[in-house]
C-alpha cells in the first residue's frame, strides 16, 4: 500500500489554485511594488493584486519558455517594463513577475534582480512551510499539555490513594492500640489478681505456721513437763509417746511450711559469718546419744584447709546436715556415720567444698536413687512404716543445696551404706567481722546461772509453760500478760532480761519493744524504770514468734529486739538462748535478785 | 426479522465481555475507585498483566526505572489507558475470521486504525484526553461482529448490496438483517457500560447530520473513520461516505494539521502494534 497523503484522502477537498493562491498572496507580502502573475499547469492564470498587463501571445511564450528551463526567462511587459518568468516545480506553475523598484538603465540590472528574485521565492516558500511547522508544534503544544493535565491528575490520583491508605493505616493503627490497650489492662488485672492470691497464700502459710505451732508448743512442753513429775511406768511411756508424736508433728509442719516457702521462691539464704566447725559438731552431738543407744559411732572430720570461719546460712546448712545424719542413724543399724567436709579445689576466690554424711546402713537400690528425692518417697515403700518419716527431707534438702549453688547427690550399694553429698563453693568470712554470738559464747562455759526474767505472754498456756521451763532454767521468772502491763513492771522492778511474746492485744511486742528503747534513750525517762535505769547496756529482749518467717526474724530486729526464739519453745533452744543472753553473774556486774 | 435487541440477547447469551474488562469498566466510572481495586482486578489475568508491564516500561512512559510491581503500572498507566488496555485485549478475540465478503479480520486492522487515527485528532487538534476517543474507535463497529454471528447469511447479503451500490451500508444492513451495526452497537456498549459520548458517537457514526460539535467524540470518530477508509483501512468493500459539511470545513481549516497527522500516522500504528500486539 502506497503512503497516503493529505491529497489522496481529502481529494474532494483540495483545490490547487488556492494553493496558488495563498503563494501568491505571501509573495505580494514580501514584494508589495512587484506586479504578479502564475500560470498553474493547466494554465489557469492567477492575478496579483497588481496586475501585470501582459499580451497572451508573451505570456505563453514566457510560460513555455520557463517551462523547460530552470532558469528566469526574460521578457517585457506590455508596459515596456521587464519581467521574468521561472517555473516553480514544487507549485507546478509558473511565475511571472515586474518589478518597478527596479530602476531603468542600470548596467546589468537583470542580474541583481534575478539574484534577488531567488532568495525572495525561497523565502516565500519557507513561509509556507513554516505554516506547517507553527502546526507541528501547536500540535506538540497541545499534547505536552495533555500530558501534563495526565501528570496532573495521576498525582491528584496518586494523592487521593496515599489518603486512602493513611486512613486505612490510622483506622488499623487505632485497632492495633485499642487491642494491645485491652490486653495490657487484662493482664495487668490478672496480674493484680495473682499476687493478691500469692500475698493471701503468703500470708495464709504465715497464720498457719501460727496456728499450728501455738498448741504444739504447749503439747511438747506440757509433755516434757508431765514427764519430770512422778508417774508410774504407764503413764511415762504414755508421756512419752504423747511428746515423741508432737514432736514428729512439729518437724512435719516445718517441713511442708519450709517446702511450701522454698516452691513459692519466698526462702532466702543468710549471708552471715558462722563457724563451720561448729555446725558440724554440733550435728555431729545432737546425735550422740542415738548412736550410742543404737550402738552406732557418729564421727566427724574437717580437712584442715577449709575455712574456718564462712559465710551463708548456718541455720540451712545444719538443717541440710542433720536431715541427711538423721536418714542415715535412721537407716543404720551397726557401724558408723561419718559426717565430713574435704576441700575439694580453689574456684573464684571461693574454696569449694564437698560436705558427705556416709553410713553403714541398708543402701538404696539403684533403680530407687531417683526417687528418693521426691516428695514424700521413700527408697522402699515398705520402709516409710519400718523407718517412718514423711519423705520430705531429702526433697527440702534437694532444694536448700541447689539454693546453695550445689547440686545433692547419691552413691549408695544395696546392704553396704550410702553417701550423701554436694559440693558448694564456701566464701571465707572477711577477718574483722567478729561475730555477736562468738563473741558471746566466749564465756558460755563460765556462766553462771540465776537473774530474772520478764515474760510478756498473752497466753495462760503458753505463760505457764514458759514460766515452767524458765524456772527450770534456775531464773526468776514473772509474767505481765500484754506490752503495756510490761512497761508497768520495768517501771517497778529490775530484769536482766525480757522474753517477748510478739502478737498481743493491747500493745504487742513489737511496740512495746520501740517503747523500752526510746525510754533508755531519753535519760529522765529512764530515772522513772527501775527496770532500767540501772543498766549500762540496753535490756536484753527477746522476741517470741509462733511465724517463723525470716521477715518476721527481720521485723524484730528491726524494732529493737536483740534475740529471736520461735515457738513452740523448745527447752534446748531456750537454755541456749537464755544463757547467751543473761548477764554472768561474776562480781558487781550482777543485777540483785529481788 | 429479528430486532436489534433480539439479536443481542441472542449474542449476549453466547458471548460475554470478560469479567475483568467488565469489573474494569466498571472501576473507571466510580470515583471511588482505588488503584489497589484495579490491582485486585487485573492480578487475575496473567496475560493482561504482562502487556501492563509492557506498556509501562515501553519508550512511550520513558521511565527511568523499570517497573514490576502492579500496583505501580496501574498508577503510571492511568485508569482509562488501562481500560483501554483490557478493552483491546478482550475485544480482539472476537475479530477472527475472514472471507470475500465480509472479513473480521480486516475489520480488526480498520479499527484499530479508527481508534489510533480518532485519539491522534483527538490529542493534537482539539487538546482532548485521547483514551476515550480511542475506546470508541476501538469499538464502534463491534456492531458488525455480532451480527455477523448471528446473522452472518444476511450479513454477507447487505454487504453485496452494499458493495454493489444499492444503497448505504446500514440501509442494506436494516433490508437483509432488520437492524444496523451501529443501533446493534449501541446497545451493547451500553450493556458493558460505557461512557456516555463513546455509545453516543458509535450510535451516530453513520449518521452525515447529527454531528454536534466538531471536537465531540462523535465527530473526531467520523473524521478518523473517513480517513482510514480512504487509506484503504476498509472492511467491506463498498463507497465511502462523504464527510459532513462542518467536518470538511474544520479539515480545511486545519490542513496542516491533517497533513502532520497523515505524515505521523504510521509511526503511531507501529508502536500502538507494539504495545497492544506483540504477544505477551
Amino acid at each position: 500500500m502506497t503512503e497516503p497523503t493529505f491529497d489522496s484522502i481529502f481529494d474532494d477537498l483540495v483545490d490547487t489554485s488556492e494553493e496558488l493562491q495563498g503563494f501568491l498572496t505571501i509573495l505580494e507580502s514580501l514584494l508589495p511594488e512587484a506586479s504578479l502573475l502564475l500560470v498553474s499547469s493547466t494554465d489557469v492564470v492567477l492575478d496579483g493584486a497588481k496586475s501585470l498587463a501582459l499580451s497572451p501571445p508573451t505570456r505563453e511564450k514566457l510560460v513555455r519558455e520557463a517551462r523547460v528551463t530552470e532558469d528566469f526567462v526574460t521578457g517585457k511587459a506590455d508596459s515596456g517594463a521587464p519581467c521574468y518568468a521561472v517555473h516553480l516545480v514544487k507549485l507546478s506553475a509558473v511565475l511571472i513577475i515586474s518589478c518597478a523598484a527596479v530602476p531603468e538603465g542600470d548596467k546589468d540590472p537583470g542580474a541583481a534582480m534575478i539574484s534577488l528574485l531567488r532568495n525572495t521565492l525561497e523565502l516565500a516558500f519557507y513561509r509556507q512551510e513554516r505554516e506547517v511547522l507553527v502546526a507541528d508544534h501547536e500540535q506538540s503544544v497541545r499534547q505536552i499539555n495533555i500530558l501534563q493535565q495526565q501528570h496532573g491528575k495521576l498525582i491528584e490520583d496518586n494523592y487521593r490513594q496515599y489518603r486512602l491508605n493513611q486512613e486505612r493505616e490510622k483506622e488499623y493503627a487505632r485497632k492495633l492500640e485499642s487491642e494491645i490497650a485491652k490486653q495490657t489492662a487484662e493482664l495487668r488485672e490478672a496480674n493484680v489478681r495473682l499476687e493478691e492470691i500469692s500475698r493471701l497464700k503468703s500470708d495464709f502459710l504465715a497464720n498457719m505456721s501460727h496456728e499450728l505451732r501455738t498448741p504444739m508448743n504447749a503439747i511438747i512442753g506440757f509433755s516434757e513437763l508431765l514427764s519430770e513429775t512422778p508417774l508410774a511406768e504407764e503413764q511415762l511411756d504414755y508421756t512419752r509417746t504423747i511428746a515423741q508424736s508432737a514432736k514428729s508433728l512439729l518437724s512435719l509442719i516445718n517441713d511442708i511450711l519450709d517446702l511450701a516457702k522454698i516452691e513459692a521462691g519466698k526462702l532466702e539464704l543468710e549471708h552471715l559469718p558462722f563457724d563451720l566447725a561448729e555446725v558440724i559438731g554440733n550435728v555431729a552431738a545432737m546425735f550422740k546419744i542415738p548412736a550410742r543407744e543404737k550402738g552406732v559411732v557418729v564421727t566427724c572430720r574437717i580437712d584442715s584447709n577449709v575455712p574456718k570461719r564462712i559465710m551463708g546460712d548456718s541455720n540451712r546448712l545444719r538443717q541440710v546436715l542433720i536431715n541427711l545424719a538423721g536418714n542415715a542413724m535412721k537407716f543404720t543399724e551397726q557401724g558408723g556415720i561419718d559426717i565430713a567436709v574435704a576441700f575439694e579445689r580453689e574456684a573464684a576466690g571461693r574454696a569449694v567444698c564437698r560436705f558427705s554424711v556416709r553410713d553403714s546402713g541398708i543402701g538404696i537400690p539403684a533403680d530407687r536413687v531417683g526417687a528418693i528425692f521426691e516428695k514424700f518417697t521413700q527408697a522402699d515403700g515398705s520402709t516409710t512404716r519400718k523407718y517412718g518419716g514423711t519423705g520430705l527431707g531429702l526433697a527440702i534438702c534437694l532444694q536448700l543445696v541447689e539454693l546453695m549453688g550445689g547440686r545433692l547427690a547419691v552413691e549408695s550399694e544395696v546392704g553396704k551404706g550410702s553417701t550423701f553429698y554436694f559440693i558448694i563453693p564456701l566464701e571465707e568470712a572477711p577477718a574483722e567481722i567478729i561475730s555477736l554470738q562468738e563473741h558471746k559464747t566466749a564465756g558460755h562455759g563460765k556462766a553462771v546461772r540465776g537473774g530474772r526474767i520478764l515474760l510478756v505472754e498473752d497466753n495462760a498456756v503458753n505463760q505457764r509453760l514458759a514460766s515452767i521451763l524458765i524456772t527450770r532454767e534456775g531464773y526468776e521468772v514473772e509474767v505481765a500478760s500484754d506490752g503495756a502491763e510490761a512497761l508497768e513492771h520495768l517501771r517497778h522492778q529490775p530484769f536482766d532480761l525480757v522474753l517477748m511474746d510478739v502478737q498481743m492485744p493491747n500493745m504487742d511486742g513489737m511496740e512495746a519493744t520501740r517503747r523500752i528503747r526510746e525510754i533508755e534513750a531519753d535519760p529522765d525517762q529512764k530515772q522513772s524504770y527501775v527496770g532500767l535505769r540501772a543498766l549500762t547496756r540496753p535490756l536484753g529482749i527477746v522476741g517470741l514468734t509462733a511465724h517463723a518467717r525470716k521477715e518476721d526474724e527481720t521485723a524484730c530486729y528491726a524494732s529493737g529486739m536483740n534475740g529471736f526464739l520461735t515457738k513452740p519453745i523448745v527447752k534446748a533452744k531456750l537454755a541456749m538462748i537464755l544463757s547467751e543472753m543473761m548477764p554472768q553473774i561474776s562480781g558487781n556486774d550482777a543485777t540483785e535478785p529481788s | 426479522m429479528p430486532s436489534a435487541k433480539e439479536i443481542l440477547r441472542k449474542f449476549t447469551e453466547l458471548k460475554t465481555l470478560p469479567h475483568v474488562a467488565i469489573k474494569v469498566t466498571q472501576l473507571v466510572n466510580d470515583d471511588r475507585s482505588t488503584m489497589q481495586d484495579f490491582e485486585e482486578v487485573i492480578k487475575l489475568d496473567p496475560v493482561l498483566v504482562t502487556r501492563l508491564l509492557r506498556l509501562v516500561n515501553s519508550p512511550y512512559f520513558g521511565l527511568s526505572q523499570k517497573v514490576e510491581s502492579i500496583s505501580k503500572a496501574v498508577v503510571f498507566a492511568g485508569m482509562k489507558q488501562l481500560r483501554n488496555l483490557v478493552a483491546v485485549e478482550a475485544l480482539r478475540g472476537m475479530f477472527k475470521g475472514d472471507d470475500v465478503d465480509f472479513s473480521a479480520q480486516k475489520l480488526w486492522l480498520h479499527s484499530a486504525t479508527v481508534a489510533i487515527l480518532s485519539g491522534m485528532i483527538a490529542k493534537r487538534i482539539f487538546g482532548k484526553d485521547g483514551e476515550d476517543v480511542f475506546l470508541a474507535g476501538i469499538i464502534h463497529d463491534i456492531g458488525l461482529i455480532v451480527e455477523n454471528q448471528m446473522a452472518g447469511e444476511q450479513l454477507r447479503e447487505a454487504c453485496r448490496a452494499f458493495r454493489e451500490g444499492k444503497g448505504s451500508l446500514i440501509e442494506c444492513e436494516r433490508n437483509a438483517i432488520g437492524a444496523d451495526h451501529a443501533e446493534v452497537g449501541y446497545l451493547l456498549t451500553k450493556e458493558w457500560g460505557l461512557p456516555q459520548d463513546v455509545l453516543s458517537s458509535i450510535k451516530s457514526h453513520h449518521q452525515a447530520k447529527q454531528v454536534k460539535s466538531v471536537s465531540s467524540t462523535g465527530s473526531i470518530l467520523q473524521l478518523a473513520e473517513f480517513m482510514a477508509g480512504k487509506m484503504q483501512y476498509w472492511h467491506i468493500p463498498g463507497p465511502i461516505e462523504p464527510l459532513p459539511p462542518e467536518l470538511t470545513a474544520h479539515v480545511k481549516e486545519k490542513v496542516a494539521d491533517y497533513k502532520i497527522i497523515i505524515r505521523d500516522l504510521p509511526g503511531e500504528m507501529a508502536k500502538a502494534k507494539e504495545l497492544y500486539e506483540s504477544e505477551g
